[in-house]
């Protein structure tokens, strides 16, 4: 972390102290500015990742209320949830608030890593540390989140770093291949070498992102930890890869434009979400969600909090909206993803879902049948992507 | 213009040295803004980019300390230098073929369609009236599997309906064609330009000589019109070699270029190190072929002017 990140966060509180002690609660932005760089004489402790406790926060009405979320592409109102769904109430007590969209973990932190600031983030959890790392983010007040107390433990811990919460899990799912059954016939089990299957060349999609498909090499060829791949074995990888990716017509990164390919015909054959797979069955096509017999890989997302965001309540607030049961009962049954909020009622849910994605049995949700995305240093997770990066350019 | 000048300064020099130093305050005052936003918004971000590229800079300092590590690995033949070698043949696939298929145009604007030509030419750029990321979504709506071509093969029956052409969308076909398709118009301008400032009365002195039009098309037009082909081919060569965003809507897997593993470095890898290494070499190669077309274009109105 730099020092000159700390410098920021110390000026900033300290002018946030001043501003309070003087009960000017309508002073506006400059002259906050000015109270810190006047120098007050009032040392906080340079404690990490020290959360500001809410009641030294401004009121709601104070902050200036244009939440911007860096969001994938379908999590945005009124895309998710429609009008009148779960998003609507924080859109009518606060306005729409601004997305940015990203389209993969490491896409997300490349762009914060240059400068961009929005309010609140949706990684994935096995990012958490590499978020915490780069000194960006801030713990969540889970006091201002009422639907905390609903999320499932074992995400909510997983979510927290040296005992903070910097993650508010939200949505889980799988990814396992998606493919026509009327155009593709596996060769046996199910397994994921239906993505390097020479039969389908130029009908196959691979996600773009520098770790999965390594991983998923791994898993196939019984390497000992697929996620903590050592030089030699991601060198194999590589190889292998490049040597099938003739195979492919494409590498997927934005999850519109498969589903766009998957429904013109262009592929029949992808790595996916379950989004996917609910959205080609409205197409009207005959698709499978494939279990692996290698297992499907599973993934947690949620919220992580800018560190210095003027919106603190409002994430808060917006967050709170987005982990509602109402929230996760409109994604799992139109997305296919699991959710964490766990007050929910399986009946109200299409049944094939609930069977395509095993949501009534949680062992599918545990190795050995799903791999859960799992943390990487920052320095291994640059082994992967200077790798993958091979294989695109090669 | 500074012969004019001069001839004007002659008889009252008192005047005309005020004038010249009050135009070089002018100059200097005109010059400063553009020169000064170039310094900060290219040469700083050059310069830096450079260091990047050396380890000398970094935004997230630690541990810095000259290396050409990075150089070395991509120079030494790896898959990055390889693609920067394919990219290079992919634009100047494109930039031949614009160049070739803009020309009729512009010479049909400039030389054939007298009055209209001024219409047709806001015809031919009308296109940009609409957005690029729609334009490219059109071209998958027709190169795609279901898409126009391999529909209307369906319907003949020249293809099998299981059997799609497929090299036609995601492929470095589609990355040359659409690019193709993108600068056409681009490329009309500085020929059309070139061909419109023609003295026409040399076309007539060539018939007069006997010479067949196709004689004076390739003495006389042609010839003339080089330094606006040449500035043309420039202006599709040079900023296709970093194309980014076409070779990612439909370049598919083999379409990919050198400005998409650049924007991949610095994107999806973290590895600003290295990515500044692809940039600045890029920029190098671009600098250099600038030159020399420079030279070529100088060299060429000196010979035909």
């Amino acid at each position: 972390m730099s020092t000159e990140h700390d410098g920021e966060t110390t000026k900033r509180t300290l002018g946030r102290g001043d501003f309070l002690k003087l009960g000017a609660l309508t002073v506006g932005s400059g002259v906050l500015a000015a109270c810190g760089a006047e120098g007050a004489p009032e040392p906080e402790p340079a404690a990490q990742g020290s959360t500001e406790k809410a009641e030294e926060r401004p009121p709601i009405e104070s902050e200036p209320g244009d939440l911007e979320v860096f969001e994938w592409a379908g999590y945005e109102f009124p895309t998710y949830g429609g009008k009148g769904g779960p998003l609507q109430p924080y859109v009518d007590a606060y306005g729409k608030p601004k997305y940015v969209f990203l389209t993969s973990d490491d896409q997300a932190i490349g762009k914060v890593r240059a400068g961009y600031r929005p309010d609140t983030v949706h990684p994935c959890v096995d990012y958490t540390g590499n978020w915490v790392e780069m000194g960006v983010v801030q713990p969540w007040d889970t006091s201002l989140i009422s639907n905390f107390k609903d999320l499932e433990p074992a995400l909510v811990k997983g979510g927290q770093v040296d005992g903070q919460q910097y993650f508010i899990p939200a949505d889980w799912g799988f990814s396992s291949p998606l493919y026509r059954a009327d155009k593709v016939e596996p060769d046996g089990e199910e397994s994921w070498t239906l993505m390097y299957d020479d039969r389908y060349k130029g009908k196959i999609s691979w996600w773009d992102s520098p770790l999965e498909n390594f991983v998923i090499w791994g898993y196939v060829n019984g390497i000992d930890d697929p996620w903590e791949m050592t030089d030699d074995e991601l060198d194999e990888g590589r190889d292998f890869l490049i040597s099938k990716k003739h195979l492919c017509r494409n590498f997927w990164s934005s999850q519109t434009d498969m589903d766009a390919d998957f429904a013109a015909g262009n592929i029949w054959i992808a790595y996916a979400w379950g989004g996917s797979y609910t959205g080609a069955k409205k197409a009207g096509l005959d698709v499978v969600y494939s279990d692996p017999k290698e297992g499907r890989l599973g993934w947690n997302c949620g919220f992580v909090l800018i560190k210095d965001t003027d919106n603190f309540r409002h994430a808060h607030e917006y967050v709170n909206t987005w982990v509602s049961a109402e929230s996760a009962l409109w994604n799992i049954t139109n997305y296919a993803y699991g959710m964490a909020n766990t007050n929910l009622d399986l009946a109200k849910i299409d049944p094939d879902l609930v069977a395509v994605f095993h949501l009534d049995d949680p062992a599918a949700r545990e190795e050995p049948r799903a791999h859960y995305a799992r943390p990487l240093t920052t320095e291994r997770r640059a082994a992967y992507a200077q790798r993958w990066d091979e294989v695109k350019a090669a | 213009m500074a012969v004019e000048a001069q001839e004007v300064a002659k008889p009252t020099p008192a005047k005309g040295v005020m004038r010249r130093s009050h135009s070089g305050l002018a100059t200097t005052g005109l010059l400063a803004p553009p020169t000064l936003w170039l310094a900060i918004f290219f040469l700083v971000p050059v310069v830096l980019i450079l260091l990047y590229s050396v380890n000398l800079f970094s935004l997230y300092p630690g541990g810095q300390y000259f290396t050409l590590d990075a150089w070395k690995d991509f120079l030494d033949g790896g898959p990055f230098l390889q693609l920067f070698w394919k990219s290079i043949w992919m634009s100047l696939a494109v930039s031949v073929i614009a160049v070739v298929a803009a020309y009729p145009i512009a010479y049909y604007l400039a030389l054939v369609a007298s009055k209209r030509k001024y219409v047709l030419l806001l015809l031919i750029l009308a296109p940009f009236l609409v957005s690029y990321f729609l334009r490219l979504l059109a071209w998958k709506v027709i190169l795609g599997d279901q898409g126009v071509i391999n529909s209307f093969l369906y319907w003949t029956g020249l293809r099998a309906e299981d059997d799609p052409v497929t090299w036609l969308l995601y492929s470095k076909f589609a990355v040359v064609l659409t690019l193709i398709y993108v600068y056409v118009p681009f490329v009309a301008l500085p020929i059309f330009a070139s061909l419109e400032s023609m003295d026409r009365r040399l076309l007539e002195a060539a018939a007069d000589l006997g010479a067949s039009r196709w004689q004076a098309f390739r003495k006389v037009t042609l010839p003339l019109s080089l330094p606006g082909v040449i500035a043309a081919f420039i202006f599709v060569f040079i900023p296709t070699i970093g194309e980014y965003f076409t070779p990612l809507l439909v370049g598919g897997v083999n379409g990919t270029m050198f400005g998409n593993a650049i924007a991949d470095q610095f994107g999806q890898s973290l590895n600003w190190l290295n990515g500044s290494v692809l940039s600045f070499f890029l920029l190098l190669v671009v600098a250099l072929l600038m030159g020399v077309f420079a030279r070529y274009l100088t060299i060429r109105r000196v010979a035909t002017g």
